[in-house]
């Protein structure tokens, strides 16, 4: 890897005369190669063939030795899944956990972010420290207190149960305060003088120039909610409050040996993830990325 | 600081340090007026952050710390304090952690735990290797290594449910070499490592982009002076790229490790801890614990016991393997 860094830093009429040198670089590359195709392959493979064998029947999905692709091709399984009211429903519940949570966090963390990362006052310091010993805290130790809290609160079998706890995350908030530290201070300095409000300056000055982290808090968040499967395992009750997750669980319990249904079903939990990934990748690649100041 | 001359204006001062200026302000204190609504107006862009921060993560957490010193039993009785009971309990099972539900998952869980951190490391760095081989079509590769960690687990699990079916794929490929591959997920030996591959193909992704900033983050020219004194490619990797991938290593093993302790859905959704609790994990038994049989004093003692392992473990990979670091 070093000699390819190194190739790249060098000046091009030093690369004639060098022959002899680029061998081993050219063995190299085959390694490369090879690599790159297995694990585009271990990759997307698992998907790419799922989604494949979700047009297939019951007894073609099983098939051994299994056959690529689907014959013969049936949309079935699609619309039996869709057939059924309550899919529909949980992907609505779901949707409404995803969104609302990052809505509100979105909003929630970068004004927390603004208080922390560009205003004085006293407490600022002991918030910020909380802030980041409470990133620690594994959900091991929550997940039974805070169902029993939820539940105190009469907010299980509700959105608010899920939602509530969601609404602005301590990682966000250590997110927005790291990347608002790094704008300029003369900012909102200007408009302190022209007597805006500490409102409209967070509205109209600070929330423009924040937008990348906003973006990386936004899919975090909607991927974590729309993904999340243990606590609306613990804080939902009836069927018709499932999120997809928890409903795609039922699903799997009800047609266990119905491999053709259960991967079209799964198609509907990756899909939709995929999309927004599509779109925003680099987004989606800062966020996870800036989770590494974590630790 | 004491430098700075007093001026109580700080829009006629533009050049104050940070410093500076906080030092003015406590200087000022809340005898000022407008610092005063200052302080109410940061107050308020917290009002949210701080009631999420006091009900669902401080509060909480010391209700669960509580919890483990009662006995309730969720429509029977109100709690009772029991004090210690709950932890002696559980350790008192340690005379026969074969019988006993939480240590056998602990048993398990470090075995997974041991797997799925080195395998999903090696992976991640790699991933972030060869990424970094590339100079065409980086960004369209880091995008598809990326996708098994977009994937929720959930669907996931369906996918490898069906993958690792005793008729499936992965059979399928294994007896092309001529290997009579198990029933993977209904075999006390297999079931776990199964879960274990499916864990590091979806969290090697995630780690691989801390790698990738980590090999960014280099500078050139140790590389360079490597080049020039005649080390070869794994000499230059093993003493230089490693070493200075220190920080970047300790991160993925510490979270790694601290994801890998409380893994709990692919153990509920695939396999539900059998067969022959071969895969229960401490979370998965928390959770049985507390939302099948009501013990949820006994539960959320479990869940300090593996919080304080977990912390344990954390401190010792940090002596490990970032020395250095004295943070």
């Amino acid at each position: 890897m070093a000699q390819a860094q190194v190739e790249q830093s060098r000046p091009v009429e030093l690369a004639q005369p060098e022959k002899p040198e680029r061998r081993p670089i050219r063995w190299w590359h085959i390694v490369v190669y090879v690599f790159l195709a297995v694990f585009t392959l271990t990759s997307i493979g698992p998907l790419i063939f799922t989604f494949i064998s979700s047009f297939k029947t019951m007894s073609a999905v099983l098939l051994f030795p299994p056959t690529l692709l689907p014959q013969p091709f049936v949309w079935s399984n699609y619309t039996q899944i869709l057939a059924n009211p309550l899919f529909l429903r949980w992907m609505l519940n779901a949707f409404i956990y995803a969104v609302g949570a990052t809505v509100l966090n979105a909003i929630f963390s970068a004004m927390a972010g603004y208080a922390l990362g560009r205003m004085n006052f006293p407490g600022k310091n002991l918030i910020f420290l909380v802030t980041l010993s409470v990133m620690m805290i594994p959900n091991a130790i929550t997940l039974i207190p805070k169902f029993l809290v939820a539940s105190n609160l009469h907010l299980i079998n509700t959105y608010f149960a899920l939602i509530l706890p969601a609404m602005v995350q301590p990682f966000s908030v250590f997110l927005m305060v790291q990347f608002m530290k790094s704008l300029p201070k003369e900012l909102e300095e200007s408009a302190t003088i022209d007597g805006a409000s500490r409102w409209r300056t967070f509205y109209q000055i600070i929330l423009p120039q924040v937008k990348p982290a906003i973006t990386a808090v936004v899919i975090l968040t909607f991927q974590g909610a729309w993904n999340d499967f243990q606590w609306p395992l613990v804080a939902l009750g009836t069927q018709d409050m499932y999120t997809l997750p928890l409903g795609l669980f039922f699903f799997k319990s009800a047609h266990y040996t119905e491999y053709n249904l259960l991967l079209a079903g799964s198609m509907f939990n990756t899909i939709p993830i995929l999309i927004i990934f599509f779109i925003f990748q680099r987004y989606f690649i800062e966020g996870a990325t800036s989770s590494g100041v974590k630790g | 600081m004491a430098t700075q001359p007093t001026v109580p204006s700080v829009a006629s001062n533009p050049p104050l340090t940070p410093e500076g200026r906080r030092g003015l302000m406590r200087g000022t204190g809340n005898r000022d007026p407008r610092k005063r609504a200052d302080t109410i107006a940061a107050y308020l862009f917290l009002a949210p952050y701080l009631i999420v921060l006091l009900v669902f993560w401080i509060g909480v957490s010391l209700y669960g710390l509580g919890l483990s010193f009662f006995r309730i039993d969720l429509g029977f009785t109100g709690a009772v304090f029991v004090g210690l009971k709950n932890y002696i309990q559980l350790f008192n099972q340690l005379a026969n952690p074969g019988l006993s539900d939480f240590w056998t998952s602990m048993g398990n869980i470090v075995k997974f735990t041991i797997f799925v951190v080195i395998g999903q490391t090696i992976l991640a760095l790699v991933l972030a290797l060869l990424l970094q081989q590339l100079k065409r079509a980086r960004g369209a590769f880091r995008t598809i290594f990326y996708i098994p960690a977009v994937t929720s687990s959930v669907a996931t699990s369906l996918i490898f449910l069906w993958l690792y079916n005793p008729d499936g794929i992965i059979n399928y490929i294994l007896s092309l070499v001529h290997i009579s591959g198990p029933d993977w997920l209904n075999n006390v030996f297999w079931a776990l490592p199964a879960l274990m591959l499916i864990n590091i193909w979806t969290t090697g992704a995630t780690f691989m982009l801390y790698f990738l900033a980590g090999l960014q983050d280099m500078p050139r020219e140790l590389f360079e002076a490597s080049e020039v004194d005649g080390a070869t490619n794994l000499q230059t990797f093993w003493f230089i790229t490693v070493p200075l991938l220190r920080p970047t290593i300790f991160l993925v093993v510490a979270l790694g490790t601290i994801g890998a302790f409380q893994m709990f859905d692919q153990a509920k959704f695939m396999t539900n801890g059998q067969p022959l609790n071969s895969t229960l994990t401490p979370m998965l038994e928390i959770y049985n614990e507390g939302f099948l049989n009501g013990g949820f004093g006994q539960a959320a003692a479990m869940s300090v016991v593996l919080f304080a392992i977990i912390f344990i473990v954390t401190i010792l990979q940090r002596s490990f393997i970032d020395p250095g670091n004295n943070q």
